[in-house]
Formats: C-alpha cells, sequence, structure tokens
C-alpha cells in the first residue's frame, strides 16, 4: 500500500521545493508564525495555566495551518507543472508521494511550534515547564503524524478536481476551534463536540496538554487514553484516505480530469 | 517487422469522456474520444499514430499507458491488460509527452531524474551511473545541475526523454515528442528515438507531422475523429495515391468557400490548404491533373492566381485523402 522509498523521495523533493521555492515560506512558516502570535498575544493577561493552554493550542494551529496549505496544494502543485501524470504512469503510489510530502510539511510544522515557544519564552516572557517529557515528545510526534493523514485526505481532492483550495480554505478555520486547540471544547456547543471527537488533532493537542499543564484532563480520559485515540483515528483517517485515493484516481482516469489546471 | 512478437494488441479501444459534472450551468455534453480502434504493434517496432490535434491520439496513448480507463474494448501491454494489471505494467513501460510541462522547473535536471528514478525503484547501486549515462545520452552533462526554469525549450525535451528512459522501458510512449522544438533539435530528437528503437526498444508515438512519421515509423495508423483511417507502412501510404496527382495553387484570394468547390469537383479527392502570409497554397489530390487543370483555372479566375503547376503525391497528400477526402 505504502512506497517507503517512494515516500522518501518526495519528502526530500518537498524540502528542496521549500529551500528554493520562496513562495512556500509564507503559507508554511510566516502565515501561521502571525496567527499563533496573535494567540498568545489575546491570551497574554490570562496567565498560569490558561497562558500555556494558549501556547500549547498556538503550536498546534502552527502545525495545522502548515499542513492545510502545503499539503493539500501538494497534488495542485503537481497539477500546474503537469507533472501529476509523470507520476501517475510510475508504480509508485500517489498516496505515498503525498504523504511524504506531508511529512516534510509537518516537519515544518514541528520547527513552527517550536518557534511559538521561543516566542511565549521570550517576547511574552511564559515559563514554559512540561511535566512528562517523554509523554510530551510521544504525543507531539503522534500529532504531527496525525496532521499529516489529515492532510493527506485533503490531498487527495486535488487528484480529481483544481477547485480543491477553495473548500479547504474554508475547512482551515473549523478545525482551529473544533478540535480544541485554542478553546477548550466544553464551551463549544454539545453538537459540535461529534466532529470535535472524530479529528486526530483533537487528542493529540489534549495529550499535549495533559503531559504539560498539571492536573489537566478536560475530557477524563488521561494520556494515556487521548494518544490512543490520537493514534486510533489517525488509523482511520489513514484507510480513509488511501480509500479516497483509490477512488479519486479512478475517477479522474474515467473523467480525463488529470492534466486539467 | 509484422511478423515479430506483439507487444501492444489493441481491440475495438473506445474512450467516451463523460460530461462534466459542474456547479452552475450546463457541464456540457459527452465526448467520443476514440471510436474502437484496433491495431498491434510488434517487438522492436516504431509504430506511429498520425492524425490532426483532437484525433484521439493522446487519448489512445494515455490508455495504454494506464492513465486512462477505456470505456469499452481491450489493450495489452507486454501481455497486460492495461486496465487489470496497472501495476504490473508501469514498471516496464514509460511515457514522454511533448511541451513545456511534466518536469519541476524549480529542481535541476539532476534532482528530477533522481525524483523519477526513486518512483520506478531504480536499484540504489545502479542509479548514480544510470542519471550520468542518461544525461550523456541527450546532451544534458554540463547543465545537470542547473535549475530547469533555466533550460531551453530543446533542454527541457532532452530532459523529458531522459525521464522517460530512467526504467529502462521495454515499450516507449512518445506524445508528440517534437513539438514546438526548433528543426535542429527536432532532428536531434528523432535520431536519438531512432538510436532507441535500433537497441531493441519498442517505440509507439503520436506526432502530426508527417515527415516525422515518414522518417520514423515502420508502420503507422491514420487517426481521424477518434477512428482508424488507414494503417500500414508509410510507403504502402504514399502507395494509396501513387496513381493520383497533385495540383498545387498559389494564389492571393482563397478561401474555405473556394476550398469547398474544389472538393465538389469531379476527380478531386482531397483538398489541403496552408494559409501564408498574403497568400494562400491548396494542394488538390487528383485522378487526371491535365483534364483538371482548365476546370480548376476558369473555377479561380478572379481569385488572383499566382501559379498552377502539377506535383507528385507525399505521405502528407496521402493523410488529407485519407483524412479530410470525400
Amino acid at each position: 500500500m505504502m512506497d517507503l522509498r517512494a515516500m522518501k523521495a518526495a519528502l526530500k523533493q518537498q524540502s528542496i521545493h521549500f529551500f528554493v521555492d520562496p513562495q512556500w515560506v509564507i503559507p508554511s512558516i510566516i502565515a501561521p508564525f502571525i496567527f499563533t502570535t496573535v494567540t498568545l498575544f489575546l491570551f497574554r493577561h490570562a496567565g498560569g495555566d490558561l497562558l500555556l493552554y494558549a501556547v500549547l493550542g498556538g503550536g498546534v494551529l502552527g502545525m495545522w495551518g502548515n499542513t492545510i496549505h502545503s499539503s493539500s496544494w501538494s497534488i495542485g502543485y503537481d497539477r500546474m507543472n503537469g507533472t501529476l501524470e509523470a507520476i501517475m504512469v510510475t508504480p509508485a503510489p500517489l498516496s505515498s508521494v503525498v504523504f511524504g510530502r506531508c511529512l516534510w510539511n509537518s516537519f515544518l510544522g514541528l520547527l513552527n511550534a517550536l518557534a511559538v515557544f521561543l516566542v511565549a519564552q521570550f517576547a511574552f516572557g511564559i515559563e514554559i515547564t512540561v511535566q512528562n517529557p517523554v509523554g510530551f515528545v510521544i504525543a507531539l510526534a503522534a500529532t504531527l503524524l496525525s496532521l499529516s493523514v489529515l492532510g493527506m485526505v485533503f490531498g487527495a481532492f486535488y487528484v480529481v478536481t483544481r477547485a480543491s483550495s477553495a473548500f479547504f480554505q474554508i475547512l482551515e478555520f473549523p478545525i482551529y476551534v473544533l478540535s480544541g486547540a485554542v478553546f477548550p471544547l466544553m464551551v463549544l456547543p454539545e453538537w459540535s463536540r461529534p466532529f470535535s471527537y472524530v479529528i486526530p488533532a483533537t487528542w493529540g493537542a489534549e495529550a499535549l496538554k495533559i503531559s504539560t499543564i498539571p492536573g489537566y484532563d478536560s475530557l477524563g480520559i488521561g494520556y494515556y487514553g487521548a494518544l490512543g485515540l490520537t493514534v486510533l483515528t489517525t488509523a482511520a483517517f489513514l484507510l480513509i484516505s488511501l480509500s479516497l485515493f483509490t477512488y479519486l484516481e479512478g475517477r479522474a482516469k474515467v473523467n480525463g480530469t488529470l492534466v486539467r489546471y | 517487422m509484422n511478423g515479430g512478437e506483439k507487444v501492444i494488441e489493441v481491440k475495438d479501444l473506445t474512450k467516451i469522456y463523460p460530461a462534466a459534472a459542474r456547479l452552475f450551468g450546463d457541464g456540457g455534453r459527452e465526448k467520443l474520444a476514440v471510436d474502437r480502434v484496433s491495431f498491434n504493434v510488434h517487438r522492436g517496432e516504431i509504430f506511429g499514430l498520425l492524425g490532426p490535434n483532437g484525433a484521439g491520439k493522446t487519448t489512445t496513448i494515455k490508455m495504454l499507458t494506464t492513465l486512462l480507463i477505456p470505456t469499452s474494448g481491450s489493450a495489452t501491454v507486454l501481455g497486460l491488460d492495461v486496465t487489470k494489471d496497472p501495476i504490473g505494467l508501469r514498471p516496464r513501460i514509460n511515457l514522454v509527452s511533448g511541451g513545456e510541462r511534466g518536469l519541476y522547473f524549480r529542481l535541476t535536471g539532476r534532482q528530477n531524474l533522481e525524483f523519477f528514478s526513486d518512483m520506478y525503484r531504480v536499484p540504489r547501486d545502479v542509479k548514480k551511473k544510470k542519471i550520468e549515462d542518461l544525461l550523456e545520452l541527450v546532451g544534458l552533462t554540463e547543465a545537470a545541475d542547473v535549475r530547469v526554469e533555466e533550460y531551453s525549450r530543446g533542454m527541457k525535451q532532452r530532459l523529458h526523454l531522459a525521464r522517460g528512459l530512467v526504467n529502462d522501458p521495454e515499450v516507449l510512449f512518445l506524445d508528440e515528442p517534437t513539438l514546438g522544438l526548433d528543426p535542429e533539435i527536432s532532428r536531434e530528437t528523432r535520431a536519438l528515438i531512432r538510436r532507441l528503437s535500433e537497441k531493441g526498444m519498442t517505440i509507439l508515438l503520436t506526432t502530426h507531422y508527417m515527415f516525422e512519421a515518414d522518417e520514423l515509423c515502420d508502420r503507422l495508423a491514420i487517426i481521424s475523429e477518434g477512428r482508424i483511417r488507414a494503417m500500414g507502412s508509410p510507403y504502402s501510404m504514399k502507395e494509396a495515391v501513387r496513381n493520383d496527382s497533385i495540383i498545387e495553387i498559389e494564389a492571393r484570394e482563397l478561401g474555405e468557400a473556394q476550398r469547398k468547390e474544389l472538393v465538389d469537383l469531379p476527380g478531386v479527392s482531397a483538398v489541403s490548404m496552408e494559409f501564408l502570409e498574403g497568400r494562400q497554397l491548396a494542394r488538390i489530390v487528383v485522378d487526371d491533373a491535365p483534364s483538371l487543370i482548365p476546370t480548376i483555372a476558369a473555377l479561380l479566375e478572379n481569385r488572383k492566381v499566382i501559379s498552377i503547376r502539377v506535383d507528385q503525391p507525399t505521405l502528407e497528400d496521402a493523410y488529407i485523402k485519407m483524412v479530410n477526402g470525400k
């Protein structure tokens, strides 16, 4: 199903593109950085755990903002270049190529999150102490992976239509809210919670907060519960994305829409 | 060549593009792009699909390279069904398209080849050497580490060809390989294609350049409006118009109306018209030139005729007769 060599090559290719093409710096670094800095600014008087909550939320937002822009655009870029067919005629599964690129984008998101922590510490004077460092690193890795997989789901739609970007830009902000990254889920309307519960980033953010903020467990499931649900929902989205790629590639081959841009 | 192993077998292949789905407005009608096309290609052969734009050449090649799913009919390449076994087939074939697109412009030529080598799982121990050899083959060694966006049109096309060879394909599909290239680069590209064929590679190419088909192809099929109109060697195609003559007329006021009048004349089987700067060139395929010249001259007497001459038919005339003939 997944081709490790194609993933590695796609990751490398995406990293080269990042360094040689300045356009990626805006959605990958500058936009999420501004967004998270604004979040910190809004929460600057909150103090204590709430401020730490905002820092973590800002980090997750940075990772998500980067993923949604770069990963979903991954196939759009191939459409624009006319390279989508050149990839699809090779034995490498397209999903592996997109996943490799998403991994690089998530890595960038990690750098982004680190930058948020540094800004929080030095510009806003927020003292950050992680109570469970090992748990934090594991939760961070799981969250990054979950965002990559979510980016892959969105990327799949580009196979079938060039109009996907407009749709994904609409999706960017609801996930900021629904994931509970910045606002606790409990303050959201009850009807919205099922949507929150199926987003892997919700559980990833929860695991990150539990491992960092003393006594925090807003959903009463503990660190392992949150981590387990991150893995479970990520696995579900991985299956969904692979199925989507199979289905949408098939549709594009029937409709002849691979080359349209 | 016809007696060799069949590498490509196409039978009644048809492609209908469904009407596009639109949120607002009419998505248009479904379009018949390829209509019950059948042909075989033998090992080591260069087979051409020759036809005008929109004839169905590219759609056919895309079905054979697993990029499109046929609506009906069957096609096998190297004994593998293109619809049922695309995964088994892809490592053994490759596709090169003409035109500017299809490469990563921000990457260097070498980085493009490395990426596609990985997509084909070219063994790591031979990858580096293979890429060096390909760069040398297409004359891009010096420019290997230059970004593709700085390449000329010809250099891009040569890189396309190198990309198409990274997996040592048994069958290479070339879609308009010399499209938009200057004559010198086109000649070099054709020479390279011929060298690949001499090494035993089976090649299926599409083109709308008559001389290219004539020069390269062992056999070709003339395709128009999705259907094969004629098939055979370039020689046999020319033979089909051997008993015809060509009346070539250069004039200053010829248009579509005159072309239609000429086509309707008894004894005329096809007319092609080329519009040059301030003048037009009509090539009229006829069965008996001497008897028709007075009739044609009378028909065009107010059209500022510059010259009338009789010529021998070429492959292009055979093509015009088959595609546009009565």
